[in-house]
């Protein structure tokens, strides 16, 4: 028990076990570089301006937006796990719930940060409030974001309250308390905004008329993708908090969940990955049968280009969508967690894979007669801006788990091997 | 007592000589940007080169001028735009860009089919002693925000001051003329008032040989083109799905 | 957004998102201001001090949560699950408590019977003038030696049962002294007299319930039996295995001479801090 020369003891909370200050240091080191190098090509980006990225007028969306979308939807399991646990009642998945709130608040931070380099005014941010317009669906979605991220900081606070130092604080200790009693409003609320946000960003391409690869007919004004998206979210992201989980305990070495939380987490997401896919089925055929038909789009046309093509709508429906719904309800994998594990890889996979399908495919694809298919790579500043955010991410997260309790029980996370 | 300004495109007089991209790039002070390659230069009136796609005596070619179609029925950027930064003119038709009030979050050029809308990725910088060669009607776009055509909207604004002037409340039609229509050396391009029965340019484009690009989307644009060769009117109502040597201007 | 405002056009459309947009907002406005009000109100009345006190109990470790009549041996075993509020413990009849016999000694350590103790290491001694004095326990004092400061309270100042009566600071390690009754400071002792407060209570010393969640008497034995067993285990050499004591005697200044020791965790263990 030698305090060690450097230590951060009195933050970390009575005893729980946490490596020692240097060795978290040197973990966080990596992670911080890459840090300063995203900060440095979003700087770049903002200083210089979009030249710096390899959009142009064909490609106006690109890694930034496939990737925001992409998080985003990952990040659903936040605000559906805040559903699951206080509005139905599911209490047996109380220990996931603050890595929950942790990564969503990580997704959208990081999205929306993303978003504010990717637009080029970004000082203009607060016109989209003040002249909203409500036939778009990107009003919609610049809403129900920052309501949702407030939210999300709104839930996260409590959490940030519990470290053992901040809770000395009687103001402190006391805001928690009462704040941690309005979390099922601020739950319920965040489901509301979810379930609109994440429709609508599937809805910013299913109204594109221009674009026939993307548009769909719907319901109403919502376009079907917004209905598919919902379910696509909701279902990759309870995935996405097995892997995140699974992540954490790897580097930490000491089992934090139950199996039986894992195999909750796996039902749920393979169900609505199930749900999800006969509807994306049949919304594919109704797109190819009927709704291209009409504007004079034989199905396989969309299809012609290479690399896009149907074998993507193949690893889309089936690789990444049947497979891994069927894995992960399945019982005989319910004990094994590297077969649930593989199949929330896949379905996460999945996910990302229709956001760039819907992102960059229908971008790349040409709209006149006389017009060409089209390539588009990312420039070294937009991948780097992104790691930076994936690098965030990690730096957050771990900061989290060192000095807050993210799994509920007090203090006594036991040791699975080594350290 | 509303116009509806819009364009008829001789596609056979059309040479891909280029004026009209020179003079609205002259007319609407756009930047001289020597990094800017093919797919990040700004042109609101762009030059496509399409073919019937044959080889040796039985190729044809013809070039077909692109800019903002003006759509009327559910114009896609008008329904797209989150700040409400592009409106159709009720008085004219004329689909507005503020580009003051626009964000730079490209969803309008996402939806347009016609790829007529442009980014303004560089800062605007002229060489040394071309900036004594703007136009002082036309306000600099910054960095950041897009653009496109709008019919030379200034000149309008200048036919109506010397409408006003002289107290008359309907300009001169005469007066009235986009920097492309007045450059093009075959005139190719035509402009007039669709809503307005007489106008020869509303009746060329009443006629069977005019056809419009993409109409099955049903965006309803005012610019059409004509043609009396069929391979081109079939390109035209073609899908994307033909491979076709495409150049620009 | 609003009317007037030069090219805004209002459709049912605008209304009903926007209606909706604010609805939410509202909701989340309401959520925060509802949490900073109730917060304001428990400071007002007593709730925020309780409120405090149980938090930080409910974080102790279930060692230091042990019941005082397992201590004296009344009961086997028994976790306290009333954050030792003994004045309204609905079990408290079951256990009576039998008087004070003579003083108790731990380790040449005084415990005198004219005290009343406080599980984190004060006492309470009552005053022909109807105050009484607090001061700090035999074993917290040869723990902590000579603090490096001390910020007393006050005279006039009010304290609360189980916050701060003091705070002590001992290489560069703080210490909150948790006051074992509430009162107003009419007193204040300093270094020389061996930093002690004396205090006018609240309630009334006549009233057997007032002192009844301090220990006494025999109670005090079991009690420091426990914490001597902890310290012992706490303050050996690492990677060595516990040891009998052989009579060696208690040391006045442990924080010094025994610096290795994890204190985080020994001061937190015996000044009852989560």
């Amino acid at each position: 028990m030698a305090s060690a020369v450097l230590t951060d003891s009195r933050w970390i909370a009575r005893g729980a076990e946490r490596t020692s200050l240097p060795r978290f240091l040197l973990w966080l080191a990596p992670w911080a570089a890459l840090l300063v190098v995203g900060i440095y090509a979003a700087g770049l980006c903002l200083y210089y301006g979009l030249n710096q990225t390899n959009m142009d007028n064909r490609f106006a969306f690109g890694l930034w937006i496939f990737l925001d979308l992409g998080i985003i939807a990952l990040g659903a399991g936040a605000f559906f796990t805040g559903f699951l646990v206080y509005i139905l009642k599911r209490a047996e998945l109380k220990p996931i719930l603050n890595t929950a709130v942790v990564v969503g608040f990580i997704c959208y931070s990081g999205a929306i940060a993303i978003l504010m380099i990717d637009v080029g005014q970004p000082l203009r941010a607060w016109f989209t409030f003040w002249h909203p317009n409500t036939h778009s669906m990107l009003t919609e979605v610049t809403f129900c974001l920052s309501c949702y991220l407030l939210v999300l900081c709104l839930e996260y606070i409590p959490i940030l309250l519990r470290n053992r130092q901040l809770r000395r604080l009687p103001s402190f200790l006391i805001f928690e308390h009462q704040l941690h009693k309005l979390v099922p409003v601020l739950a319920a609320v965040g489901a509301l905004l979810s379930f609109f946000h994440q429709g609508s960003l599937g809805g910013l391409y299913g109204v594109l008329r221009g674009r026939p690869f993307a548009f769909r007919e719907g319901f109403l004004i919502w376009p079907s993708t917004f209905f598919l998206f919902i379910l696509s979210a909701i279902a990759s992201g309870p995935s996405f908090l097995m892997l995140v989980t699974a992540a954490v305990e790897k580097v930490t070495g000491r089992r934090l969940v139950s199996q039986e939380v894992f195999r909750r987490l796996a039902l749920i997401s393979g169900v609505l990955l199930g749900i999800y896919v006969a509807a994306k089925s049949i919304d594919t055929l109704i797109w190819l049968n009927i709704t291209s038909r009409s504007v004079g789009f034989a199905p396989w046309q969309f299809y012609m280009h290479k690399p896009f093509g149907t074998p993507i709508l193949f690893a889309e429906i089936v690789l990444f969508g049947l497979l891994p719904a069927f894995l992960l309800t399945f019982r005989a994998t319910a004990t094994r967690r590297a077969w649930l594990l593989s199949a929330a890889a896949l379905a996460c996979a999945g996910v990302l894979l229709n956001r760039f399908v819907l992102t960059v495919q229908t971008l790349a694809l040409p709209t006149l007669p006389f017009d060409d298919f089209l390539q588009y790579t990312p420039s070294w500043q937009e991948v780097a801006s992104f790691a930076g955010v994936i690098a965030y991410g990690v730096i957050v997260y771990s900061l989290s788990y060192r000095y807050l309790p993210m799994f509920a029980s007090k203090g006594d996370d036991t040791h699975v091997s080594g350290n | 007592m509303s116009a509806r300004y819009g364009m008829v495109i001789d596609l056979d007089r059309c040479t891909g000589c280029g004026s009209c991209m020179v003079a609205c790039a002259a007319e609407n002070n756009v930047p001289a940007l020597p990094q800017a390659s093919a797919r990040t230069g700004l042109t609101p009136i762009l030059v496509y080169r399409a073919s019937n796609g044959m080889e040796g005596n039985a190729r044809r070619e013809t070039f077909i001028p692109i800019m903002c179609m003006h759509c009327e029925h559910e114009t896609p950027c008008v329904k797209v735009c989150p700040q409400q930064a592009v409106e159709v003119d009720k008085a004219t038709g004329i689909v507005m860009q503020m580009p003051q009030r626009c964000l730079g979050c490209r969803y309008c050029m996402t939806a347009c089919p016609y790829h007529a809308r442009y980014f303004n990725w560089w800062d605007p910088s002229w060489p040394a002693g071309m900036e004594k060669s703007l136009n002082p009607g036309v306000a600099v776009r910054m960095r950041g925000v897009v653009e496109k055509c709008n019919l030379c909207h200034s000149r309008l604004h200048a036919a109506q001051e010397k409408a006003a002037a002289t107290g008359k409340r309907e300009i001169d039609p005469a007066d009235y003329l986009p920097a492309c229509v007045e450059a093009c050396p075959t005139g190719a391009i035509r402009f007039g008032n669709l809503a307005d029965a007489s106008d020869p340019v509303s009746q060329e484009a009443r006629s069977p040989q005019a056809f419009r690009l993409l109409a099955r989307i049903g965006t309803e644009p005012k610019v059409y083109y004509k043609s009396k060769e069929p391979w081109v009117k079939a390109l035209a109502e073609s899908n994307p799905a033909r491979s076709s040597e495409v150049q620009h201007g | 957004m609003f009317p007037g405002i030069d090219g805004f056009h209002w459709t049912f459309g605008h209304i009903l998102f926007l209606s909706l947009f604010f609805a939410v907002a509202l909701t989340i406005l309401f959520t925060i201001t509802s949490a900073i009000r109730r917060t304001a109100r428990d400071f007002r009345t007593h709730r925020a001090i309780d409120f405090c006190w149980h938090s930080d109990f409910a974080e102790l470790p279930e060692a230091d949560r042990r019941c005082r009549h397992e201590l004296a041996g009344r009961v086997i075993s028994r976790t306290c699950d009333n954050a030792f509020d003994c004045r309204h413990c609905e079990k408290y009849s079951q256990f009576a408590v039998l008087p004070a016999t003579g003083n108790v000694s731990a380790l040449g350590l005084d415990y005198s019977e004219d005290r009343y103790y406080h599980r984190g290491h004060t006492w309470v001694k009552p005053e022909e003038d109807g105050t009484v004095t607090i001061g700090l326990g035999e074993l917290a004092k040869h723990l902590i030696g000579t603090p490096d400061s001390v910020k007393m309270p006050e005279i006039g100042d009010a304290i609360e049962l189980n916050q701060a009566a003091w705070r002590m600071k001992k290489n560069g390690k703080e210490i909150r002294v948790r006051a074992p009754i509430e009162g107003t400071i009419v007193g204040i002792g300093g270094p020389q007299e061996g930093w002690y407060v004396k205090i006018r209570p609240r309630l009334d010393l006549k009233e057997p319930a007032t002192l009844r969640h301090l220990l006494r008497g025999a109670e005090v034995r079991g009690w420091l039996g426990r914490e001597m067993e902890r310290l012992q285990l706490q303050l050996r050499a690492p990677n060595t295995p516990p040891t009998l004591a052989d009579g060696g005697v208690l040391l006045p200044d442990l924080m010094n001479a025994v610096p290795d020791a994890d204190w985080d965790t020994v001061l937190a263990d015996t000044f009852l801090e989560p």
